[in-house]
């Protein structure tokens, strides 16, 4: 009577393992209900290692967006700023451009001009600050690369009365975020080479006699230097139905000095001939100089010296010829002020549809990962419930036999 | 009178019969009982001329029912399923010391890093400082709390192995105990089958806790053996075993030795087989080792990158950065060498560690093995990979050798077969803190900024400029002048100025020229990589020119508090590919599912191991185990057999009274 008879159970293992079962089931049970009340497929890392580890990336990636977003919002609301204020400065040289012209009235007398030579002031210092505006973090909206907590400074002592206290350029937009100031030296400080900007005034012309100039035209910028210059006239001869002028052009600072130098004209024809002799320039002379008159030119370095020299000359000018003089040069120069302007504006405009398609960009890969993250470690809830119902029936049954099989016994039968 | 002492035979037959019917019924739930039976001959017949005329049924003996190869069988498959079991168990609680999501430590290092944003956001503003000092003292804190939780399973695994070994002593007694009165019952002639079940009971009981090997010799005890030839218990003697450090005196890793005649022999956990020690001991010195290196190697490669950006920045007081988390270093926890009862060293040499680069990081340990003085092998302890010095080329700094990211420097000289234990990542994330309180020192500006010419034609657009190393000898600009669309000269070249036209490919990274006398300067010898970099992208025109400029240079008149340059370096961290290539803020995801994938194995042998075994332990008990139902028959086929025994002699005596009954007439 030995082993080898397959279908012998001791009694005591059956209960064994009629149990284990059972506490199998159980566990099995529990564990799809954790999975059911947390909404997650994978609960711990075990259950899905490789699903763990990429919903734990989608997670950290959906943060990162989330924090590139809001330091774009920043940037975004930053150069929005700047763009309004590029807007606001537009706006008050609109302004100083009509009082400008108005102050070209003949009529108008000095006592006239210098009142609006003051409201042009207040104009000038609404322009300063708001170059210097900062934005709600106290950063300078016109940094460039990086500059000063008050990137403009001035007046300072010439020539370069006002001067950009940072460093010039642009950095470029990321594929998650852009720049978060716009380049001030590009929007308000002025390149001879590139703007040509400059002033020219003269000395006093007495009244019942007319000369002014237009405003300096750049014929070649390569050969501009950012000098000023001193024109003098040293002699007006007529001759031959001719008037021939003869002038001297001093350089400053270099000092040199081109005489004696000689234009000529019909004398039929009203007085006006063109002043070439100082590299790259242009300047046309409107009306018959006397000996003794002199031009003055000189370079503005930026867009606030340029309204500084148009409050100053139509403050100062003493009659029409030059309240006329000083009107012409500073429309001129104020146009070329408000083109540089607008060009920074549309800057900030690029940089903020950049921003916009980054959000838009940012918004659909956020929806990409929270999907990712979601078929990583979120669980079909259908299946879900349909496996906790399958498990519930087969512990249900597996309870039901149990208790059915053990009462089976040979001894209910004895006695 | 032969009925009748057929019929008293049969009776007593029964009876036993019966009774032991009667033991099988009441060890039904007894643990090792096996089941017996009585084994019934019938005695030798009396010749006569009529032939053998039988003499009735005698009891031979009470047989134990067991199969050896089942019981030994089921003992071995127990054996294993505890093994696996104890280590899944375990494996879970590491499991749980690393969440994943928002409670984990991956959220707090994404975070910390995001924080970083914020502050490049705002430079000036002390809140988004405050906070980003709060994330990396965070950080820090979950770090020390998941060294911290390591340090407890440890202690918990330490603790349980010392209470299970002292039950495989105890259980060592039992049995030579059992040897013991087996051998004095052995010349009886009958076997002692409750003694041999209850020794096949220790045998598994002890097999639960460590495999073991039996021998059975002649006189009827059963020598117990473990990895394979130790002898645990042989006749009546125990050998105890203990739970020593290894042959390091790593507190971290145990083994299992045996005295013996005053010696100590130290078993490899691998040779142990089955058994919850040896299920421990494997998960103490291998699973809980990598965890702790995992962690260990995510926070000294995050702390010391955070560190070393944060080295580059100014604060708003225009100081270089500190430190902001406790830097890393080594001490003779993580070097160790051989201790008693191993062999010592028996060179003088002593070894030192540092780390180069990060990047390279691999989370192990590493022993390093000397043939000579200065040669040798590294072995890589996570996968065995050995890496042979003197290398070639040597490493630059002098070092004796480098490793995943390791410089490894000897001093002294060490002999042939000394060895050391270099366990870079143990400790770290348990000393790990941050250092840091003030918002104002946080470095967050740049130390250098860059600038366009102020008439540069082209559409030039810096994209980044960085700072490698510090202070940056910028004493005078550096000036980058474009001679056409791509191609410029530069002022910082050596030894004459603007000697030579270099080729300019917009997005392409320019380094800061190299000194002539490179590489002789501190650079770190893996890292040839300049002091500064800068990269611009655009087309440039001819007389454009872009100038790199030390922030502070009093000649530009800057504010270094607003710059933000290096908050955005530390954002940059980030993509920093830090461990086996992968992000930065990935690594936690890649430990997480490291340890996911070892507790899903460990889960699945668990569930196989016990599956076989509970087969094995049904197979066993069908041979040994009691069936209340066969038992019930048995009851009631021996009942009838005694019930007609009785009526044999019921026979016996009516015949004896029949002929009584003649005789008195």
């Amino acid at each position: 009577m030995s082993a080898s008879n397959l279908a012998r159970l001791g009694s005591a293992n059956t209960y064994d393992l009629a149990i284990r079962n059972l506490s199998t089931r159980q566990s099995t049970l529990s564990n799809l209900q954790e999975n059911l009340t947390s909404g997650k497929r994978v609960v711990r890392a075990s259950d899905d290692p490789t699903g763990a580890a990429q919903a734990e990336r989608s997670m950290t990636r959906i943060a990162r967006i989330a924090a590139d977003q809001r330091a774009l919002e920043t940037q975004r609301s930053t150069i929005t700023m700047g763009e309004s204020t590029l807007g606001e400065v537009t706006n008050a040289l609109q302004q100083f451009r009509e009082l400008t012209v108005s102050a070209g009235n003949g009529g108008y007398t000095a006592a006239e001009r210098t009142t609006i030579a003051n409201q042009l002031q207040g104009l000038r210092e609404q322009v300063l600050a708001l170059a210097n505006r900062k934005d709600t973090n106290g950063l300078p909206l016109f940094s460039g690369l990086g500059s000063a907590t008050t990137p403009f400074s001035g007046p300072n002592p010439p020539p370069a009365d006002y001067s950009f206290l940072g460093l010039p350029g642009q950095s470029t937009a990321s594929e998650v975020s852009i720049p978060g100031t716009l380049d001030g030296d590009s929007a308000f400080m002025l390149q001879t080479k590139r703007d040509g900007v400059y002033n020219v005034t003269m000395s006093s012309i007495p009244a019942g006699r007319t000369l002014q100039t237009t405003p300096m035209s750049v014929t070649n910028p390569s050969l501009v230097n950012g000098s000023s210059y001193a024109v003098a006239f040293t002699g007006v001869v007529s001759a031959a139905g001719t008037t021939t002028v003869t002038y001297s052009v001093t350089e400053s600072p270099s000092g040199t000095v081109q005489s004696p130098l000689t234009a000529a004209f019909p004398d039929n024809l009203p007085a006006t001939f063109n002043i070439t002799q100082m590299p790259g320039l242009s300047l046309t002379v409107n009306g018959l100089p006397a000996v003794g008159d002199t031009l003055q030119v000189d370079p503005s370095p930026s867009s606030f010296s340029v309204l500084d020299d148009a409050i100053r000359d139509i403050g100062t000018a003493s009659n029409a010829n030059a309240a006329s003089q000083a009107v012409a040069q500073a429309l001129n120069n104020i146009d070329i002020v408000m083109a540089r302007i607008s060009a920074v504006r549309g800057q900030a405009g690029d940089l903020m549809n950049r921003a916009d398609s980054i959000t838009s960009t940012q918004e659909s890969r956020g929806i990409q990962l929270e999907a990712d993250r979601s078929r990583a470690e979120d669980l079909d809830m259908v299946k879900g419930i349909s496996d906790f119902q399958n498990q519930q029936t087969g512990y249900q049954v597996a309870l039901q036999t149990y208790a059915q099989v053990q009462k089976l016994s040979l001894f209910n039968f004895l006695g | 009178m032969g009925i009748l002492n057929i019929g008293t035979r049969a009776l007593q037959a029964n009876q036993v019969a019966l009774q032991t019917a009667g033991n099988n019924i009441a060890n039904v739930n007894t643990p090792g009982y096996s089941r017996q039976s009585v084994v019934l001959q019938a005695v030798e017949g009396q010749f006569t001329g009529g032939g053998y005329i039988g003499k009735g049924v005698d009891v031979v003996t009470i047989q134990r029912n067991f199969s050896d190869f089942l019981t030994r069988q089921s003992t071995l498959a127990t054996s294993v399923q505890s093994s696996d079991a104890a280590r899944s168990d375990k494996l879970n609680q590491l499991q749980n010391i690393f969440p994943g999501g928002t409670s984990g430590l991956g959220a707090a290092i994404s975070d910390m890093l995001n924080s970083f944003s914020d502050v490049a956001s705002a430079p000036t503003d002390l809140t988004a400082r405050t906070v980003a000092l709060t994330r990396i003292d965070e950080t820090a804190a979950r770090m020390r709390s998941a060294s911290q939780a390591l340090d407890d399973l440890q202690h918990g695994v330490d603790q349980e192995l010392r209470q299970k070994v002292s039950a495989i002593n105890t259980l060592a007694q039992g049995i030579a105990d059992v040897n013991n009165q087996i051998a004095k019952a052995k010349g009886s002639g009958q076997p002692p089958n409750d003694l041999l079940d209850r020794r096949d009971q220790l045998v598994r009981e002890l097999n639960q806790y460590v495999q073991t090997t039996s021998i059975a010799a002649d006189d009827g005890s059963v020598g117990i053996f473990l990895a394979g030839s130790q002898p645990l218990v042989l006749g009546t003697a125990v050998s105890p075993v203990t739970v020593v450090a290894d042959e390091f005196g790593d507190p971290l890793k145990n083994k299992l030795a045996m005295s013996r005649n005053g010696q100590t022999v130290v078993m490899d956990e691998n040779a142990l087989g089955g058994g919850e020690v040896a299920g421990l001991l494997r998960f103490q010195n291998t699973d809980l080792v990598e965890g702790r290196n995992l962690l260990g190697r995510l926070t000294v490669a995050v702390s010391t990158a955070m560190n070393d950006q944060h080295h580059l920045g100014l604060d708003l007081d225009g100081n270089f950065g500190g430190d902001l988390f406790t830097p890393t270093t080594f001490s003779s926890q993580n070097i160790r060498k051989p201790v008693p009862p191993a062999t010592l060293n028996s060179g003088t040499g002593d070894i030192g560690i540092s780390i180069t680069d990060v990047s390279q990081f691999s989370a192990s340990d590493y022993e390093i093995n000397f043939n000579s003085a200065t040669s040798g092998t590294i072995t890589r302890r996570s996968d065995g990979k050995v890496f042979a010095f003197p290398q070639t080329p040597a490493p630059v700094s002098g070092a004796l050798a480098n490793v995943d990211g390791l410089d490894i420097t000897l001093s002294g000289t060490p002999n042939v077969g000394d060895h050391f234990l270099i366990k870079p990542f143990s400790t770290s994330a348990s000393n790990i803190d941050s250092v840091f309180a003030t918002p104002r020192n946080l470095a967050v500006a740049s130390p250098i900024a860059g600038l366009m010419g102020s008439s540069n034609q082209g559409s030039l657009k810096q994209v980044s400029i960085n700072v490698r190393t510090v202070p940056v000898s910028l004493a005078t600009p550096a000036v980058f002048t474009f001679t056409g669309a791509n191609t410029y000269t530069r002022s910082d070249e050596l030894p004459i100025a603007n000697a030579t036209a270099y080729t300019f490919t917009p997005g392409q990274p320019i380094e800061a020229e190299l000194p002539n006398n490179y590489p002789t300067l501190p650079y770190t010898y893996n890292q040839p990589l300049t002091g500064w970099t800068f990269t611009l992208q655009g087309s440039p025109k001819a007389g454009d020119s872009f100038t790199v400029i030390d922030i502070k240079d009093p000649a530009y008149s800057l504010d270094y508090k607003l710059s933000a340059g290096n908050a955005t370096a530390m954002t940059g961290l980030r993509d920093a590919t830090l461990f086996d290539g992968a992000a930065l803020t990935d690594g936690y995801a890649n430990l997480i599912s490291q340890v996911g994938i070892r507790t899903q194995s460990a889960a699945y042998s668990a569930q196989v191991s016990s599956s076989i075994a509970s087969n094995l332990e049904k197979d066993r008990t069908g041979v040994s185990g009691v069936n209340l139902d066969e038992e019930a028959a048995k009851l009631l086929q021996y009942q009838q057999a005694y019930q007609a025994s009785a009526k044999m002699i019921q026979i016996a005596q009516n015949i004896f009274d029949t002929l009584i009954q003649g005789l008195g007439h």
